[in-house]
């Protein structure tokens, strides 16, 4: 089982972060590697168990189940149903929280899965570099009101 | 049932930082408002259960029993046994997650309890903004300012 947590801290109130983060369907709009994505079944995004399906740049297709989402704890979990890559049983979790000694929001991803033999380095790599530190890239520079990666919603 | 909850982004790795905090009994050594504390009956700050008795610099004496710590999950609970602040049902946490980012720890200090309800904005504010915020800027002052 291979473990990843990447954590940053985005100059932001977490309001703003969450009100970008909670929208299961919306990462087409701010994650750079999320081409588009569309929830299965005409479900609501914020309906526990709904599943989006969407596609990344390069065309590949994912599927993505909604096991958790609050709003108190801002908090969200999901996991993979299908993918092209070697990511088995890969659960992950968001969580954002307030830095109340500066309106600055803490923001925690993590997740476990497993994957074939061989592939541990580079899944790891890709999951943490290519889709979490990425993504935090890209909500830092949207909510600065800087044009990222996708020029701008 | 009040609730404190205070937060903080401290300039130094996580396992440094809960090197600091992580003694029971060692308040005195980092938050600037403590004077002076021991634990009852010779025990060592990190059996669960024991119990510090402490100084604050106004004089107050507060004894708290160690509920949970966690060196795997950087967490420290207690409560007030007692106390000169007229709560009940006091338990606080002090949590530290790692901020991979940038070697930093993100900080949080939360406690819930009883009060009368007309002291409840003052105690929150003085348990908030007094101790667990002091004892926030003062590991930022420990660790070196903070770099965005």
């Amino acid at each position: 089982m291979i473990r990843i947590v990447r954590s940053t801290v985005i100059d932001a109130p977490t309001d703003q972060v969450w009100a970008v983060l909670r929208d299961f369907n919306g990462h087409d709009r701010w994650h750079p590697a999320v081409a588009r994505s569309a929830i299965e079944r005409g479900l609501s995004a914020d309906q526990l168990g709904c599943v989006r399906r969407f596609f990344l740049r390069d065309g590949s297709e994912l599927r993505e189940r909604l096991l958790t989402l609050s709003d108190l704890e801002q908090t969200f979990s999901y996991c993979l149903l299908d993918t092209p890559v070697p990511l088995f049983n890969y659960v992950a979790h968001v969580r954002l929280a307030p830095v109340t000694d500066g309106d600055r929001t803490f923001w925690d991803w993590r997740c476990s899965f497993s994957t074939r033999k061989g592939e541990e380095i580079e899944m790891t790599r890709m999951v943490g570099e290519d889709i979490y530190d990425a993504g935090f890239a890209a909500v830092r520079a949207r909510l600065a009101g800087v044009s990222g990666p996708e020029g701008g919603a | 049932m009040a609730r404190v909850y205070i937060s903080s982004v401290i300039n130094g790795r996580s396992d440094r930082v809960w090197a600091r905090v992580r003694d029971f009994n060692g308040l005195p050594s980092w938050h600037p408002g403590i004077a002076e504390s021991r634990i009852e009956n010779g025990e060592p700050a990190d059996k669960i259960g024991c119990v510090r008795d402490f100084r604050l610099r106004n004089g107050d004496r507060i004894r708290e029993k160690l509920l949970g710590l966690s060196d795997f999950d950087l967490f420290c609970t207690y409560s007030i046994l007692e106390s000169p602040m007229g709560v009940e049902n006091y338990v606080a946490t002090l949590r530290l997650t790692p901020i991979t980012d940038g070697d930093r720890t993100f900080a949080e200090w939360t406690a819930e309890f009883d009060c009368a309800p007309e002291r409840e904005a003052e105690l929150v504010a003085s348990i908030g903004n007094g101790v667990f915020q002091g004892g926030f800027d003062a590991l930022k002052r420990q660790f070196g300012g903070e770099s965005r």
